[in-house]
């Protein structure tokens, strides 16, 4: 020890005297580092992937859907000012009636070039190959399909490729940019069991759907500076002819536009909740720092007597941040590591990377721990400022003793209710009202923690629960391959087994008004439907119009619609019909951008006589299965799916990932609110060990002394649980809407009362643990000595 | 309203009058590093009802240990405490906390006062919670603050916070009243007042008082005087005429 300096020793010394404060410390600071390195570790990590994916695999950056166009229309495209790559593809759905499943899988088959890779959206081979050229029964299959049903190359496939079934033979399994998150169209939740993607030889494919020598799917990469909708506009006046069914950016593509939302809320959440644990970590570094220097006032003045500089005292102190910095960063980028990676595995259940590996760079760990050193060292700055200015004469003197004034309590006339201890208790509170407001602030952010935490599972509950029971109560949806003809619902409804059948229409449409425009869908329900209704955000239905359509509040606040204007609806299907039926309300909708119209409506804009696209059925429980199995033997129905078990799944989904996030949220939070408590107690007993011992020469019981020190304790904590059930419903108001995609889902932020119950008693228990765990010092209080001291 | 202290010639203590608080062979050791030290060493002491006992020693000569023990504040090491007849040696933490509930007063040198309470909250803290008290106002008026219910600590002077301490110590009419160098940090004639506040709750109240003090002058307001000098006890006298507090000089 004597190679060390004096001043040094001294810290040294301190630190052994105040390790339970620093340990504290150093785990909120450790806590805001995990934070950030899992969170924006994680997102870093995940944005790596896409990036180095997409580029690798030269993802599309326009995409389109036509019905056919011969194969000459893509040199046309070509040509078009900004584009560098065009790939034209046949695509079309198919169904593979898997053994053991209880109900076919929906798959889509994409065509692959005869000869070499595709010029966009190449495929990553996990195993095998690619169809030989010509080889009719050779298919690579979708990684996530293969897995959920544990077949690799070789395997044999049944698959109805339009309406004959085939036996196709796996030559390869691959992963495609295009799937990385793969959910089948209109599915609520990704289901790898029932969802395939197929790729096949373009001859193949095209010879199996009558498309040779033309495609139905184009997929383009741009130059760089390429404008994106001035492409999008030629190619659909190119395609429109063709059946085009409107071309859409990457950002609108279904697999990026979920991946890059998941990331927007990653990365929002990365911003938010480390500042919290930091922002704490600070004010406890301030607040120690400040008694301790308080306590030193003596020493202070002794070592400047002595001839030591302000700056060496002020890095003195500083020394204490260092100590408080070293294990926090250390355990703090440890924790962040293994929490990333836990993160990281549950996105890897979701979206699929070739290559999803958590990646800690030097980078990341420079900046978490410059940040929280930054919020470390602000914390401590002003408390190390007043050691430094302090002069030595002044310091020599005792600090100028407490004011206190009768207060607010003692006016409102609570003294009699409180007696002198509460009183004791209501001053110091009063006295101290930053302090006081900052440790609640700090314990409620950590509440809220917990709140933002859980919020998500409980408006999606919320919401899915009231989607169920008011909005779409069939227990199966059909799925017809093109529009049917209406009378398709009588036989529906007349099969053995089924209670109700309701057909629905839905288009695909643009619409426009002014020069605002949007992609949408037109849907056509019955006059008198009970299965499908509307209901607004707020509870109640809303009824379809006899005439004119209604349009979903959100859409019509994008495209400054009012009841009574006409409505531009350009048909994306057909003979692309342009028509203006009037607004006639508007329905306000937690998903989506929709536009609603009576069946007839619909028919009478598309100039048909009512197709359905699909019908939504009630089924008696007991034939569900035969009517099922009727369904899918009909050439006709490219899908049944049901929407009870899609419900379940998204849940069980969310479940599994929501139960890890709560008990990393609550481990998380409990650290802060102990480490507040914790520190806030024993610089309380610090400061006031003089008065309680008087207290207990005075005749005051343990129990009593303590229930005056656990009393102020517990006013922050009360204080802070209102604050913290506030604040953590401000928070997930604005997680929601700055980070989810507001087109798509306007759910009410719904946080239901177990959620505040679970918050507050996190609260309650870690701010118990720490306050019990310093009363342990109040049965070693130093009755006699603190009555020899001058105060 | 400061109230005027009735000079009269104090009432002589019958001797014969019964021991409230006594000690036989009281030995109290510290362990200092290496050694022993023996800060009492068989200490037999008797505080009879109604007496005002003067404890004199020099620093250091066991005056304060003895006191703390008598008040429950600290456990001997070996020897008996009585509190009317009964053993305190033998108390648990929770029979302390009662008997200084109840049956003591202290007044320390530096009066410790609760800063955050007024001088009538200060009072009230221990009337709060004892049996049969004196209401703080009272208690208050008794010691000549009746006008300075309502001022924190630090809006007194030094004489003026011993005054409430003493008139926190003896609101719950404690038999036992026990004083710590009550002069200590009060200059000349703040001490005289304060002394002789505690001569006449003595006299008015009749409470057994046991003044610890380095400062022989003072001995002389006593009934008797027990001085202390290493541990033991060196000399015990009866004072033939109790001085009044007035007639001190130091």
């Amino acid at each position: 020890m004597t190679w060390l300096p004096a001043l040094d020793r001294k810290l040294l010394r301190e630190v052994t005297h105040l390790k339970g404060q620093i340990a504290t410390i150093a785990l909120v600071l450790a806590s805001g580092i995990t934070c950030f390195i899992a969170l924006r570790g994680t997102y870093s990590s995940l944005e790596w992937s896409r990036e180095t994916y997409y580029d690798r695999t030269r993802f599309a950056e326009v995409f389109a859907r036509l019905e056919r166009a011969p194969e000459s229309t893509a040199r046309r495209i070509e040509a078009l000012p900004g584009v560098a790559l065009v790939q034209t593809r046949v695509a079309k759905e198919v169904s593979l009636p898997i053994e053991g499943l209880d109900r076919a899988a929906y798959g889509q088959v994409i065509s692959l070039p005869a000869h070499g890779e595709p010029a966009t959206n190449a495929l990553h081979l996990e195993s095998g190959r690619l169809p030989e050229p010509g080889h009719d029964e050779e298919v690579v299959v979708l990684g996530s399909f293969a897995r959920a049903h544990g077949f690799g190359p070789g395997h044999r496939l049944p698959v109805v490729i339009n309406g004959t079934l085939r036996n196709l033979r796996v030559v390869g399994i691959a992963q495609s940019p295009e799937f990385v998150y793969a959910i089948r169209p209109g599915a609520l939740a990704d289901d790898p069991k029932r969802y395939a993607v197929l790729w096949m030889d373009r001859t193949v494919v095209a010879s199996a759907f009558q498309l040779g020598g033309a495609f139905n799917d184009l997929s383009l990469r741009l130059q760089p500076g390429a404008s994106e909708a001035g492409t999008l506009a030629a190619v659909d006046r190119i395609l429109s002819p063709y059946g085009g069914l409107g071309a859409i950016g990457r950002k609108n593509q279904t697999s990026n536009r979920i991946l890059t939302g998941e990331l927007s809320q990653l990365g929002a959440l990365a911003g938010m909740v480390p500042l919290v644990f930091l922002g704490v970590a600070a004010f406890l570094i301030n607040m120690v720092l400040a008694r301790l220097i308080t306590l030193q006032r003596t020493e202070i003045a002794t070592l400047k007597a002595v001839g030591y500089t302000n700056g060496e005292i002020a890095r003195h102190y500083l020394g204490l941040v260092a100590v408080v910095m070293v294990p926090g960063a250390l355990l703090g980028v440890a924790g962040g590591w293994w929490l990333g990676r836990i993160v990281l595995r549950l996105y890897e259940g979701i979206f699929r990377f070739p290559d999803l590996v958590f990646r800690l760079t030097p980078g990341l760990v420079m900046s978490a721990v410059l940040i929280s050193t930054a919020a470390a060292v602000l914390g401590a700055l002003f408390a190390v400022r007043s050691a430094a200015k302090l002069p030595p004469a002044e310091a020599m003197r005792p600090p100028t003793p407490a004011r206190y004034r009768r207060g607010l309590a003692a006016r409102l006339g609570l003294g009699p209710i409180a007696g002198a201890s509460g009183m004791m208790v209501l001053r110091e509170v009063e006295r101290r009202p930053l302090r006081t407001a900052l440790s609640s602030f700090g314990i409620g952010g950590a509440v809220a923690l917990i709140i933002l935490g859980h919020f998500g599972v409980d408006s999606l509950n919320n919401y899915l629960e009231a989607m169920f029971r008011r909005e779409q109560r069939q227990d199966l949806a059909v799925a017809f391959a093109r529009p049917a003809d209406p009378r398709v619902v009588t036989q529906l409804a007349s099969m053995p087994g089924v209670i109700t059948a309701e057909g629905i229409r839905a288009v695909p449409i643009r619409v426009r008004h002014e020069h605002r425009m949007r992609d949408s869908v037109l849907m056509g329900l019955p006059s008198q439907a009970t299965l499908r209704r509307l209901v607004a955000r707020a509870g109640h239905e809303v009824p379809i119009p006899d005439d004119g359509v209604l349009v979903t509040t959100a859409l019509g606040k994008i495209l400054g619609l009012a009841v009574g204007d006409r409505l531009e609806i350009e048909v994306l299907e057909g003979d692309r019909r342009l028509v203006r039926p009037v607004v006639a309300g508007f329905v306000d909708e937690s998903v989506g951008l929709q536009v609603y119209a009576r069946t007839g409506v619909v028919s009478s804009l598309e100039g048909d006589l009512g197709a359905v696209s699909s019908a939504l059925l009630r089924v008696d429980p007991s034939l569900r299965t035969s009517v099922e199995d009727q369904l899918r033997r009909s050439p006709r129905v490219i899908d049944v799916s049901d929407v009870a078990a899609d419900v379940q799944r998204l849940r069980d989904m969310n479940g599994a990932a929501m139960d890890i996030w709560t008990l990393v949220s609550i481990t998380l939070a409990a650290c802060v609110i102990f480490g507040v408590v914790y520190n806030n107690a024993r610089i309380a007993l610090a400061t006031r060990s003089r008065e309680l011992a008087t207290l207990r020469v005075l005749g005051l019981s343990r129990a009593e002394i303590s229930s005056i020190l656990i009393a102020g304790l517990a006013i922050e904590v009360v204080l802070a649980i209102p604050v913290g059930l506030f604040l953590g419903r401000g928070w997930a108001e604005l997680f929601f809407t700055r980070a989810v995609d507001q087109e798509t889902f306007r759910f009410q932020v719904l946080i239901e009362s177990r959620t505040y119950l679970l918050a507050a008693l996190v609260a309650l228990l870690a701010a118990a643990a720490s306050a019990l765990w310093v009363r342990r010092s109040l049965d070693r209080l130093d009755l006699i000595g603190v009555l020899k001291t001058r105060e | 309203m400061r109230q005027a202290l009735p000079l009269q010639e104090p009432d002589r203590q019958p001797q014969a009058a019964r021991p409230i608080l006594a000690c036989h062979d009281l030995r109290k050791v510290y362990r200092m590093g290496e050694v022993d030290v023996h800060a009492l060493d068989g200490v037999d002491f008797t505080l009879r009802a109604g007496e005002l006992l003067v404890l004199l020693g020099v620093s250091g000569s066991g005056k304060s240990t003895l006191l703390n023990i008598l008040g429950g504040l600290d456990v001997a090491s070996s020897g008996q405490v009585f509190f009317e007849g009964r053993d305190l040696t033998a108390a648990d933490e929770d029979e302390l906390t009662q008997y200084r509930r109840h049956s003591v007063g202290f007044v320390f040198q530096f009066y410790n006062l609760i800063p955050s309470l007024t001088a009538r909250e200060n009072v009230a803290l221990v009337t709060d919670i004892a049996d049969d008290p004196l209401e703080p106002e009272e208690a208050l008026a008794l010691v000549g603050l009746g006008d300075r219910l309502d001022h924190f600590p630090a809006q007194l002077s030094g004489g003026e916070q011993q005054r409430v301490a003493i008139a926190r110590a003896v609101a719950k009419r404690p038999p036992i009243l026990l004083c710590d160098e009550p002069t200590g940090a009060l200059d000349f004639r703040t001490g005289i007042l304060v002394l002789e506040l505690i001569e006449r709750i003595n006299r008015e109240l009749g409470t057994a008082t046991a003044l610890i003090t380095h400062n022989a002058p003072i001995a002389e307001i006593a009934d008797r005087v027990v001085t202390l000098a290493d541990g033991r006890v060196l000399d015990e006298r009866i004072v033939e005429r109790r001085a009044r507090p007035s007639e001190l000089r130091w």
